[in-house]
């Protein structure tokens, strides 16, 4: 129950990071609060030759407020968020999603960042700033690029980036006064991996009616007709069980349902 | 080796200690601070749970290196802290113990609580308790001292404002960095170690019976290009199978008709290596057979044993033929601890759906056989991302169909 042993390195600044990712070509692994790498290393699963703890890069840890958008360094971790200590972009939906993640123990170090390049399927942040929409800024030897979230995650625990590249930010729009989220999980304990997932994101004034299935066997699914979902008096939650229970997520009735029922009840959450 | 220095307890400290010393280790194994508990040790129970830098983090997943410069408190430093001896007071007048192995860090959470969440109530003590395993008392005891120590002290003491805190993991930004660096040791490297062992195999506990033990994890049918006698014959050909299952090799083939076989499976980071024995039974008159595996990752002590059941039928007058395979399978270990039932799942379809596409490839120039894969590891991501593209593309045309 000890990690094998590994280097370390504590780069000063985005390219030193990058030039040490570069070296060690695919044997080294970025932390940041590591709190899902943890594990991995004590259980001997991950056995990197090096670990870059990113976490003395300065601007990881710093919020930067555009015009239509917020960009959350890498490094913030969830309990910043769910004290309110960064602006928030969604009327109070990421405090609240930051709220329910692992427990305070966890969420003090655990950083967004970290939890998106760790990619676990049943990882809060994955579902919701998917269905919010947001973009992940990528750092590496061919400069800097942006991608969106829901083309992030290409399969249990991984992601679309390259040896050389870390995630450095992460960018969420605004979303107007008028935005509805929904949010629901279930886990057989608070905070344990949750089982399913569900989010929902409504904003009348920006045009975007997102729903998330989440806590699948790999990446998060897009709800194909959120329109029949939000049909009103009951006949939408009724249409979203139908739909999702038809898609066979899990192939597995029980969770299927659970699939079903996760997300009529983030639905419900945002019904008028 | 590195210089960690930290302040512990109120007292500086400098030690060396290995790029891989977690804080939980550091405190109990160099500064004998046993009153740190090690219950899990992959942030689940919570005994491990102490300050850093003012608020409660999981030091048996918290990388000490990391937390360089930090201020540290362990359950040793609370003995004169008024909070702690109302809260210890309270633990003893509701019972709130029995074994005591979970209270150092029950202790530190029940602070948190009471300092971060002013009136709190019992609803939420429970929410916020947990991440804190306890085994004997049930947690009523618990939650009401808690809550006992709430009640007091808001008759006692306002709110105080909250603390201004980092918003980066709780620990880091105090080291500074380059300076830092630690030297890769190459000839400490893990890698290199798990490699250079050689593998012990054990001579096979035989592999379960097929009778209905374990439920199948991935069922698929399959069309391959080519009549039945050639695939029938290509399946009995055990060296040739292995080369079509992504990340599987030959080692060597033993006078007992069995096959001592390699495999390498990645997924993210996560990478495990096992090492083990095959071995095949058929029936020639049902065209049916089942391909035995089982074998051990030596870096993460993890076991895994599967079966691939398989069935051929003609089909198109006898000039392609569909196969029908299963594969189940039994994980233990700590990549069994790790893993969830369904990605495992679903790992297996991604591999199963590869080694199909080999297999027809392999037999489609009139079972000529060709290099199909590189025995190397499977890399789930690149091969599979394809696969899954094509069934959301499918999922999301007819959700309704059904």
């Amino acid at each position: 129950m000890k990690p094998s042993q590994f280097g370390y390195a504590r780069p000063a600044n985005v390219e030193e990071a990058v030039r040490l990712l570069q070296e060690a070509d695919g044997s080294a692994k970025v932390m940041a609060g590591g709190q899902s790498l943890g594990p991995l290393l004590n259980l001997r699963l991950a056995q990197p030759s090096l670990i870059i703890d990113i976490t003395a890069i300065r601007e990881l840890t710093l919020v930067r407020e555009e015009k239509d958008a917020i960009v959350y360094g890498a490094c913030v971790t969830h309990a910043s968020v769910e004290d309110r200590r960064v602006p928030d972009a969604t009327n109070g939906f990421l405090p609240s999603v930051a709220a329910g993640i692992a427990y305070r123990a966890v969420r003090n170090r655990g950083t967004m960042g970290g939890s998106l390049a760790h990619a676990d399927p049943a990882a809060d942040w994955m579902t919701t700033l998917t269905a919010l929409g947001a973009e992940i800024l990528v750092a590496g030897s061919a400069g800097e690029r942006r991608v969106a979230l829901d083309q992030f995650m290409t399969a249990p625990f991984s992601v679309a980036l390259e040896d050389s590249e870390f995630i450095i930010g992460i960018r969420i729009r605004r979303y107007s006064q008028a935005a509805r989220f929904g949010y629901f999980k279930f886990c057989r304990k608070r905070g344990e991996f949750a089982e399913a997932m569900g989010a929902v994101v409504i904003d009348p004034e920006l045009g975007i009616r997102r729903g998330i299935i989440g806590a699948t066997d790999s990446r998060p699914i897009l709800v194909p007709d959120m329109d029949a979902c939000l049909r009103p008096s009951g006949e939408g939650i009724q249409a979203a069980k139908a739909m999702i229970a038809a898609m066979k997520i899990a192939d597995d009735p029980v969770r299927d349902g659970m699939h079903a029922n996760a997300f009529a009840r983030a639905l419900k959450q945002v019904a008028q | 080796m590195n210089d960690l220095s930290l302040t512990v307890n109120g007292e500086k400290i400098s030690s060396l200690v290995e790029p891989r010393t977690s804080l939980a280790d550091l405190l109990r194994e160099q500064m004998n601070l046993t009153g740190t508990h090690l219950g899990c040790e992959q942030g689940v129970c919570g005994a491990c749970t102490i300050l850093v830098d003012g608020v409660p983090v999981r030091s048996c997943i918290s990388n000490a290196t990391a937390c360089g410069g930090a201020e540290v408190r362990t359950i040793e430093d609370f003995d004169r802290d008024p909070l702690m001896i109302e809260l210890r007071q309270a633990f003893n007048a509701h019972h709130a113990l029995q074994c005591g192995f979970c209270t150092p860090g029950m202790l530190i959470m029940a602070r948190d609580i009471v300092m971060r969440l002013h009136g709190a109530d019992e609803a939420r003590i429970r929410i916020e308790l947990a991440g804190n395993l306890c085994r004997c008392t049930g947690y009523a005891g618990i939650v009401k001292a808690i809550r006992s120590v709430i009640v007091s002290r808001q008759e006692a003491l306002p709110p105080r404002p909250p603390a201004s805190l980092p918003l980066g993991p709780a620990g880091s930004g105090h080291a500074s960095a380059g300076n830092a660096l630690v030297h890769v040791e190459k000839n400490g490297l893990a890698t290199a170690d798990a490699q250079d062992k050689p593998l012990q195999v054990k001579a096979a506990a035989a592999p379960a019976p097929l009778a209905g033990k374990r439920a199948p994890a991935v069922k698929q049918s399959f069309s391959v290009a080519a009549p039945q006698p050639v695939v029938w014959e290509r399946f009995g050909d055990v060296p040739s199978m292995i080369r079509c299952i992504p990340g599987a090799s030959l080692v060597s083939q033993e006078a007992d008709g069995t096959y001592q076989i390699k495999m390498r499976v990645k997924m993210g980071p996560i990478g495990a290596e096992f090492a083990g024995v095959a071995r095949q039974e058929r029936n020639d008159d049902a065209l049916t057979g089942i391909i035995h595996g089982s074998g051990r990752d030596a870096r993460s002590a993890s076991l895994a044993e599967g079966q691939l059941t398989y069935r051929l039928v003609d089909e198109n007058n006898g000039e392609s033929t569909r196969v029908d395979i299963e594969v189940s399978y039994q994980l233990s270990g700590a990549l069994a601890q790790f893993a969830r039932g369904g990605i495992v799942t679903h790992f297996i379809g991604a591999i199963t759906t590869q080694f199909a596409e080999n297999l027809s490839r392999s037999l489609s120039s009139a079972g000529t056989e060709e290099e199909v894969v590189e025995p190397g590891e499977l890399r789930i991501a690149g091969s599979f991302a394809g696969a899954l593209k094509a069934w959301l593309v499918d999922l999301l045309r007819s959700p309704f169909r059904k």
